[in-house]
């Protein structure tokens, strides 16, 4: 005879109300472990499906991701000269926020060379990559924008020629895609009247310097900069080139500093992504103790509830193998059904998380194997306080 | 052969200057199916007694045996107790201790099944011992659905279930009103009678005791013979 699953099937609602509630419990850690590994995979999504093999950035800065860039826009063409280079090409990338259908949404901006150049759009799920010089954009599906749909940036609109899916920027913001020369004209286009003032001011300057009239108006559009800096120079190997060669010449010729896609992975885990990763496994961790604490918890008051019983089995003659199934059977079933509920809830969870949630099997695996040992550990106080239950506590009133 | 058989078995809680001997060097003698009473004021050692006889708190000194069994000598004889409680000992007490998630027939089948019985076996035994103390009809109710009557008859039937050579009952009537409790203990008696089990009753009832074969009265953990009282009619 089970007795665990006779006096399961006796407190029925009982043992479904605890049931349900440790399954939202763990029903968090398992969001939590998504949010950890979604964190880590958003944070090297685009080093990893951006198809180059060289980044090359601003000397000293560890950017493009972590720190910024900027160089500028023709020094991609001495990159591309270096010996086993295939390709180089201008990439410029800025978080930007703008009001799409009603809501304003962060995501970030990509510019990149639409006729051949590296950087562009590698998961496209509807339409079409760029493939006119202006006024074509990919968006990322997460922005809610429809093929064919006009989206003003500035002056000028552009129209939705692709939809990507899962393209999204560190901080799992998604991705827009727009020409070079679009993107820098979006980044670094001011309002009018702040154009005229600043004209205005750079004209002061000159004058206190004492260049005026026309001489001074052939000057201006030096002193008041241009839109022509890129962030990073992507590049492709020549077919048996020397990556590191490749690397040391860029780095010591034309004075750039330069990573590959595993550096800029390395530089991304260790920089921007490791404290929030420390936070999150930390959370994770203390999640997984407070549940074990709370299954160890009702597992003992479960037990307890019971003393009077397992007394009077022991003065019976039961054998303490039977008091312990009784209780090991409960904690393991209240596991096991939990663990089953959270994992349940957690599908239903994760499509409309406002993050991205990245699961593996191995980390599930883990989170299971860790739980189950917590529900053997937490039966193990509940078992030893049955144990020393004396028999004599079954007589008198 | 007498089924239990102690001699100058002592209890003493405690040492040296706080030391309480609950239960003073007593013998005691049991047939089967004998009907013995044991009277006696509250901490007056009768639980202490009924604690000694079962072994769950070996006594300080003396000598136990049960069925011609030695289980106690001045010390543990290393057989196994509660082995041997499930295998000879029937329990009865004050409030019944059903398990209250097992139907009343569960609670006898557990038993049953904890002596090693087959299941069909077990099942048409439990019935059995149900009808016979005319509580059959509520074999699928759970203890929280009977009255304390009824579960004092399934807790009885449970105490059988191992045809026991002992039964201790332990204030089997405490919980019950005087109607109830005089069928309860007519019960005890007829199965002493029929079953041939020796049944010591500890109680502070004297109303509880007629047709008890012998009768102890237990005073300052000091064990004194009352005599027999007049047989009940049955």
């Amino acid at each position: 005879m089970d007795l665990a699953l006779k006096d399961i099937r006796r407190h029925l609602g009982k043992f479904i109300a605890t049931t349900v509630g440790v399954a939202m419990l763990l029903a968090i850690v398992l969001v939590m472990n998504g949010i950890y590994r979604g964190n880590i995979v958003d944070g090297t999504w685009l080093i990893e499906n951006t198809a180059t093999d060289l980044w090359v950035v601003e000397r000293g800065r560890g950017g493009p991701f972590n720190e910024s860039s900027r160089m500028a826009q023709d020094s991609y063409r001495s990159v591309a000269a270096t010996p086993g280079v295939a390709a180089a090409s201008p990439l410029v990338l800025y978080t930007a926020q703008r009001d799409f259908g009603g809501a304003s949404q962060q995501f970030t901006l990509i510019g990149y060379d639409v006729f051949g150049g590296l950087g562009g759009p590698t998961t496209i799920a509807q339409g079409r990559g760029l493939e006119a010089a202006h006024w074509e954009m990919v968006a990322d599906r997460k922005l809610g924008l429809r093929l064919g749909q006009q989206v003003a940036f500035g002056e000028d609109r552009y129209t939705v020629v692709g939809v990507t899916a899962g393209a999204v920027d560190a901080s799992g913001n998604p991705l827009v895609y727009l020409s070079l020369p679009d993107a820098q004209k979006v980044q670094f286009e001011q309002d009018k009247r702040a154009l005229a003032a600043a004209r205005a001011a750079a004209l002061r300057r000159l004058e206190a310097q004492g260049i005026r009239g026309e001489q001074a108006e052939r000057l201006l559009p030096l002193v008041t900069g241009g839109a022509a800096t890129i962030n990073a120079v992507l590049v492709r190997l020549a077919p048996g080139a020397d990556g590191e060669a490749v690397s040391r010449h860029i780095r010591d010729w034309l004075h750039f500093n330069v990573y590959t896609t595993d550096e800029e992975r390395t530089l991304m885990l260790e920089g921007r992504l490791k404290r929030i990763s420390a936070v999150l496994g930390l959370f994770r961790g203390l999640l997984v103790a407070v549940s074990i604490v709370i299954i160890s918890l009702i597992v003992y008051v479960l037990t307890i509830e019971k003393i009077r019983s397992i007394a009077t089995l022991k003065l019976i003659g039961a054998p303490n193998a039977l008091i312990v199934r009784l209780i090991v059977t409960q904690s393991l079933l209240l596991t096991l059904g939990s663990f089953a509920l959270a994992y349940l809830l957690r599908l239903l969870i994760a499509p409309g998380f406002p993050r991205t949630l990245a699961f593996t099997t191995q980390e599930t695996a883990v989170t299971f194997a860790v739980m189950l040992a917590g529900g053997v550990l937490a039966s193990l106080m509940a078992v030893w306080h049955a144990l020393r239950t004396p028999p004599q506590l079954a007589l008198g009133g | 052969m007498a089924v239990l058989e102690i001699r100058g078995v002592s209890q003493t809680f405690g040492q040296g200057d706080t030391a309480v001997q609950a239960l003073k060097p007593t013998d005691l003698s049991v047939e089967a199916g004998e009907l013995v009473a044991l009277l006696g004021p509250s901490g007056s050692g009768k639980s202490t007694l009924l604690l000694a006889i079962s072994l769950i708190q070996p006594p300080t000194t003396g000598r136990i045996a049960i069925d011609g069994q030695v289980l106690h000598d001045e010390g543990p004889t290393g057989v196994d107790i509660r082995a041997f409680r499930r295998r000879k000992v029937g329990f009865i007490f004050q409030q019944h201790n059903l398990i209250p998630f097992l139907t009343a027939r569960e609670n006898v089948l557990l038993m049953l099944e904890l002596n090693g019985a087959g299941r069909r076996e077990a099942s048409r035994k439990a019935q059995e011992l149900l009808d016979y103390l005319e509580i059959g009809h509520r074999a699928d109710d759970l203890p929280a659905r009977l009255s304390g009557g009824e579960q004092q008859r399934v807790a009885i039937a449970r105490a059988l279930a191992n045809d026991p050579v002992l039964v201790l009952a332990d204030e089997p009537t405490a919980a019950l009103d005087t109607g109830r409790g005089m069928k309860a203990m007519a019960m005890l008696r007829r199965i002493a009678r029929e079953r041939r089990s020796a049944v010591i009753t500890v109680t502070h009832d004297h109303r509880m005791i007629e047709g008890f074969d012998t009768v102890y009265h237990l005073d300052d953990g000091k064990l004194g013979r009352d005599g027999a009282p007049a047989p009940a009619a049955h």
